[in-house]
Order: structure tokens, then C-alpha cells, then sequence
């Protein structure tokens, strides 16, 4: 009992710890003025996370954007409400998919590649010469890293969004014959650019934020082995997609959910 | 430094991209309009009811868009509810004075919105103007209730 | 002050979770020598660079290094001493997204402000030494170990440390590029006056170059002296060590019960 306890509290301690370390890492990574260098690695690392990402996501996009197009038209079509197909696809899309698809998206794709990549570093030690050398590699290495995940995953959120719209009105409108005045029409009429377009904006930062914090400090704080950094890859994948899912539900409550 | 070239306009694609995107949402997806406001062509119609109207609803005449309703008061002088709707600049001075404005559903689960129709009088509506002859929203109860004490008187 | 040590070690304390690795060591690095540092696989040697170097805190005792204390500095004070000390790490440890010429560039465009041109000079000069100078082009994933650690001590030398500090830099090398840099390590302590610490468990290449030698074993210094000294030296844990024989006071047996018992199973369970 008493030793059940103490693992307990000594989970908590692990815990509390790693967060204090993964905050320290954040803060002092990511507050400081950018230099001329900061932003050319800055640039290296959007082509990294970024554009390297693009095809992915855009791709499940599509694919996203399409299913939503031939499942809502199979129910609207029920009520005679295909017109409300554009409304749909919409608000599913901005609301929720978008920011939480292309988020877990990203966490596979460029959060594990963030940590196997920090990781190798530390393990071949570039991480511990870096500081030898006299550069801190919270500045050279993870702020750059983490400054691209931020700005990049809200970008490809808009590219998924605008995709998925698109593939709604290919299967909605094009094959199965929606009018498509109505699919715009109603879609313009339904969808708030503040409440819906810019809050799934916002969710996205926020998801760009964890996500990409979980991946950089699961490569600098992981043990450098070969083994260690498998490990850490795969804690990136799990611990974002849950704080992702997790962050969803608060921010979903927050925005659109009367749970006031 | 070529590749570093090709990777540079590789992200500025990417950020440009993106940017096309939420205006795309903003304009298309969402209806924003970028033109200013101010020079547009305002009308105000007073309805005794106006159910699920809400603002940015459509504004039609003949079935096509002609432009959205831009708030929903209530008129604390008659108790009623005053929309005001903003239309195409074109129609400035074109529409008959006794033009009437009817709250439509479209479909039956379909959002609510503003269909205008023409009048016939020589004078014409300015900026501004009220629309005296509105039709309300259809609301079910009612409906359901009229058609109930109707058969009843029967 | 010239011939005050560069690097004094007094009463040096660490452990690593359970195990002291360091109980009370105490060291000193004249200035112009190599001094080396050997001892068994385990005994933390790489562990008292770090220390040195600061990126590891000790539980008690204090590092100097020309005279400040390396850990009472603040973090920028310690990355400005860091400019005058090099670091060669047993992997090489080059930037595998920078090219050669680039990862001697490297700590010349952070810490200096100095034009292209003279950069260049410089890296030049440096690949020179280390034969390197027609491999500027490379990448570090298309060198060889032996080019790779070159490349990475023309890296610690660029901006002319006083202190350099060498981390197994025979290990895995075969007899040629160890040759090469047992030659080069000499050859810059000869040149420049570079001072050196030198850590290694490879006898032969380090007592060749060392001015003085400390073993370490169990969380002490466990000997010290010239090479000439230690060869002779009538310890017994000494003279194990440095004539590499496979048994004597540190046993070839990880600690165990009666073999004979342990085969008849009358010793315990399993």
C-alpha cells in the first residue's frame, strides 16, 4: 500500500518535472529577438515542416472533403435538405476537421521527424558541441524549429480547409447534383468569419504550439540512444495526438459549446 | 547558395499559398465583402415578426442574391423588428416605392431569407428608405394553430 | 601568471543517480602541456571534460580555468570562457546539415564579425592543417572517421583556443588516422603552445604524446606522474593498466558467487 503510494508520488514528481523542464525549454527558446541567421534557419525549417507536409495534407484533405460531400448528401437527401450540403461540408470542416486532422497530420508527419532529427543530434553529440562551441542550441537548433511548427500547421490548416471545401462541391455539386448556387449560397449564409473561420484559426495555433513544443522537447530531452530516440518518436505521436484530441474538447467548449 | 534559392521560394509559395486560402475563406466560403462600407445602397423594412432571420442572411429579388441583411433591432416604437439590409449599389433608385420585402424559407429546413418583390408606383426607393409592405415569417405554431381553430370553427 | 595551471580541479564530487562517479578528485593542467587522462572504460572520463567544460554541475568542489571558477559563472560568462576553449568529442560531432567548409565556418561567424573573405582565408588555413582542404565540398555523412574527427578538430582550433580539450580521440581509428592524429595533436601543441587534456584509454598513442598523466579509476586519481614514470610504477593496479594485462586488481570477473556452486545449483535460485 504504502509502496503503491510511493510509486504514485513518484510518478507525480516525474511528471511535474518533465513539464517545469519542457516550460524552461520553451521560454527560453522562444522569447528573444530574431536575427538575420534566426530567420534564414527560420526559412529552412518551414520548407522542413511546411512544404514538406503540403502534399499530405492536402491530399487527406481531399479525401476528407469528398467523404463529407457523398455521406452528407446521403442523409440531407433523406429530408430533401441537399441544399444544406455546402453548410455542411463547411462548418465540419472549419469547425473541426481542419484544425484536428491536419494536426494529427503533423504530429506524424514533421513532429516525429522534429524528434528523430533533435534526437540525432544529441546523440552524436552536435547538441553538446554546439555548446562548446559557445552557441546555445535552444536558440540555433530548437527555436527555429518551433517557430516554423507554429506559423507552418496553421497555413496547412487553411490549405486542408479550402481543399475539403472543394472536394465537398466535386462529389456534392459536380457528380451528384447539388445546385450550386445552393452549396455557396447556403454555405456563405451559415459561415461567420469570425466565429468559424478565425476560431479554427485559433485552435490550429494552439495545436501548432503543443504539438511542435511535445515533438522539440521529446528530441532534447530524450536519452540518445538508438533505442531512446525510437521511443521518443513514438511518445511524439501519442502525447500530441492526445493533447490535440484533448485540447479540442476544451477550446470546442469554449468557443462554440455552451458549457458556461 | 541555388538550393537554398529553390527552398526559399519553395516557402514563399507555401506562406502565399496560404494566404490565398483564408481569403478564399474569408470571400467565398464565409461571404466577407471586401468593399467598404459606407457607399452602399441601405433599406429598412419593419416586420411584425421575423422568426430565424438572422443577420447576413440573403437578400433576393426574383430568386437571385442581391444583397444581405446587415442587422436586426427591435423598434422600440411600434415593437417590431427593423431589419436593415444593404443591397447592390445597381439598384439605388430603381426599385418602386410600394416594392414589398416577404421573410422566405428556403425548403423546409433551409435558412430564412429576405425576398423582395417589385412594385409598380413611378416614385423609387433611396438610400435609407423604409419598404412599408412586409410579409412576416412563417411561423409553424401559428400555422398549425389557424389551421387548428379553422377546423374547429368548421 | 604564464606559468600559473590553466585548469586547477580541487575536491571534484559528482554522482549520476546511485553511483559516485567521482569522489573527491583532484587535478591540475599546466599551461603549454598535454596532460592525459586515462583510466578503464566506466570511470567517467568523458564525464570530467564535461565538468570541465561546464556543461555538467558537481554535487561539491570547484573547476578553474585561467583563473575563474567555471561554475560559478553565469551562463553567458561561461559561453564567452567557451570561446577559448575547443572541444574535439569522440564522434567528431559535425553539424551533418553544414558542409565541411561550413562546420570550421562555424564558430567564426558566430563569435566574430570578420568579412567572407577573410573567413574563408581562415577555414582554409585551418582545413591546411588537417590535410582536409580538398574536402571543403563534403558533407560530413560522406567522410570517412578519421576525416570526420580532422574536420572536427580543424573545427575546435578555428578560433584559436588557449585550452583543447580531447575526447577519446583514438577510439576506432585504424593505425593510419591515428598516426595522422597523434601527429597533429603533437604538432599543434608544439606550433601554437596549445594547452591539452587529452582523455583516452588507448596507452600506447597517449603516453607517446602526454607531458603527464593521470589515472583515474574508482572516483580518484588513482596515479600520476610523467609516462616514463608510470611505466615503471610498482603498483600493481597500475602496472595492470598500463601494460594491459586481462587480470590482476581489477578482476576479469564481474562479481560472482562459487562457480562450482553456481553449476550444482546449491548456491540459490537460478
Amino acid at each position: 500500500m504504502i509502496a503503491l503510494l510511493q510509486r504514485l508520488g513518484r510518478m507525480g514528481c516525474n511528471v511535474t518535472e518533465g513539464l517545469g523542464q519542457a516550460a524552461i525549454l520553451l521560454v527560453q527558446s522562444a522569447v528573444g529577438m530574431p536575427s538575420a541567421e534566426g530567420i534564414r534557419l527560420w526559412l529552412r525549417q518551414m520548407h522542413f515542416v511546411g512544404v514538406m507536409s503540403l502534399a499530405i495534407v492536402l491530399v487527406s484533405g481531399l479525401f476528407i472533403g469528398m467523404v463529407l460531400g457523398l455521406q452528407g448528401y446521403t442523409i440531407l437527401v433523406d429530408f430533401g435538405a441537399e441544399d444544406a450540403l455546402g453548410q455542411m461540408v463547411a462548418l465540419s470542416l472549419l469547425r473541426e476537421l481542419a484544425p484536428v486532422v491536419a494536426a494529427l497530420l503533423f504530429a506524424g508527419r514533421a513532429g516525429s521527424a522534429l524528434t528523430a532529427e533533435i534526437g540525432l543530434m544529441k546523440a552524436t553529440e552536435q547538441l553538446t558541441s554546439m555548446e562548446m562551441i559557445g552557441v546555445d542550441p535552444l536558440r540555433r537548433v530548437v527555436a527555429p524549429r518551433l517557430w516554423a511548427g507554429f506559423v507552418a500547421l496553421p497555413l496547412l490548416t487553411i490549405g486542408f480547409g479550402v481543399i475539403g471545401i472543394w472536394g465537398g462541391e466535386l462529389v456534392g455539386v459536380k457528380w451528384l447534383g447539388v445546385f450550386e448556387g445552393s452549396y455557396w449560397g447556403n454555405m456563405q449564409a451559415s459561415v461567420d468569419f469570425v466565429d468559424d473561420v478565425l476560431n479554427g484559426l485559433i485552435k490550429s495555433l494552439v495545436f501548432a504550439l503543443v504539438a511542435t513544443w511535445i515533438a522539440v522537447y521529446q528530441g532534447y530531452a530524450l536519452v540518445p540512444t538508438s533505442e531512446g530516440i525510437a521511443r521518443a518518436t513514438t511518445r511524439t505521436v501519442v502525447y500530441a495526438s492526445l493533447a490535440v484530441l484533448g485540447l479540442d474538447f476544451v477550446l470546442t467548449a469554449l468557443m462554440f459549446g455552451g458549457l458556461s | 547558395m541555388k538550393r537554398s534559392k529553390t527552398m526559399e521560394l519553395g516557402v514563399g509559395l507555401f506562406m502565399l499559398a496560404g494566404i490565398l486560402g483564408l481569403l478564399f475563406l474569408a470571400l467565398r466560403v464565409s461571404g466577407l465583402s471586401l468593399e467598404p462600407p459606407g457607399d452602399e445602397f441601405r433599406l429598412e423594412a419593419n416586420f411584425a415578426n421575423v422568426g430565424g432571420l438572422k443577420p447576413r442572411a440573403r437578400v433576393t429579388m426574383a430568386g437571385v442574391t442581391v444583397g444581405r441583411v446587415e442587422s436586426i433591432e427591435l423598434d422600440p416604437e411600434w415593437y417590431d423588428a427593423r431589419v436593415v439590409m444593404s443591397l447592390d449599389e445597381g439598384l439605388e433608385g430603381a426599385l418602386p416605392e410600394d416594392s414589398t420585402a416577404a421573410i422566405l424559407t428556403s425548403g423546409l429546413l433551409g435558412e430564412q431569407y429576405v425576398g423582395l418583390s417589385i412594385g409598380g408606383a413611378p416614385e423609387t426607393l433611396a438610400d435609407g428608405d423604409r419598404i412599408r409592405d412586409t410579409q412576416s415569417a412563417l411561423v409553424l405554431e401559428e400555422l398549425i394553430q389557424q389551421f387548428v381553430s379553422n377546423m374547429v370553427k368548421e | 601568471m604564464t606559468d600559473s595551471p590553466l585548469v586547477e580541479v580541487e575536491g571534484l564530487r559528482f554522482a549520476r543517480g546511485e553511483a559516485e562517479i567521482f569522489r573527491g578528485l583532484d587535478m591540475v593542467v599546466p599551461r603549454g602541456k598535454i596532460t592525459a587522462i586515462m583510466g578503464p572504460s566506466g570511470t567517467g572520463k568523458t564525464t570530467l571534460l564535461k565538468l570541465i567544460g561546464g556543461q555538467l554541475t558537481p554535487d561539491a568542489g570547484r573547476v578553474w580555468i585561467a583563473g575563474e571558477e567555471v561554475h560559478a559563472l553565469s551562463r553567458k560568462a561561461l559561453f564567452r570562457l567557451r570561446r577559448r576553449m575547443g572541444m574535439l568529442f569522440q564522434s567528431g560531432a559535425l553539424f551533418s546539415d553544414l558542409d565541411v567548409f561550413e562546420n570550421v565556418a562555424f564558430p567564426l561567424r558566430v563569435h566574430t564579425d570578420l568579412p567572407e573573405s577573410m573567413i574563408r582565408d581562415l577555414v582554409l588555413m585551418k582545413l591546411q592543417a588537417v590535410g582536409l582542404r580538398g574536402a571543403r565540398t563534403l558533407m560530413p555523412s560522406e567522410l570517412s572517421g578519421g576525416m570526420a574527427r580532422r574536420v572536427a578538430l580543424a573545427r575546435a582550433i578555428a578560433l584559436d583556443p588557449e585550452l583543447i580539450l580531447y575526447d577519446e580521440p583514438f577510439v576506432g581509428q585504424d593505425p593510419i588516422s591515428m598516426g595522422v592524429l597523434v601527429q597533429l595533436i603533437r604538432r599543434l601543441n608544439e606550433a601554437l603552445g596549445l594547452t591539452a587534456v587529452v582523455v583516452s584509454h588507448d596507452i600506447k598513442e597517449t603516453l607517446s604524446i602526454a607531458d603527464y598523466v593521470y589515472v583515474i579509476a574508482d572516483g580518484r586519481v588513482m596515479a600520476q606522474g610523467t609516462p616514463q614514470g608510470l611505466d615503471v610504477d610498482r603498483d600493481p593496479r597500475v602496472s595492470q593498466f598500463i601494460h594491459g594485462e586481462p587480470d590482476g586488481p581489477v578482476p576479469f570477473h564481474y562479481p560472482a558467487m562459487d562457480f562450482y556452486d553456481d553449476l550444482l545449483g546449491t548456491g540459490g535460485p537460478r
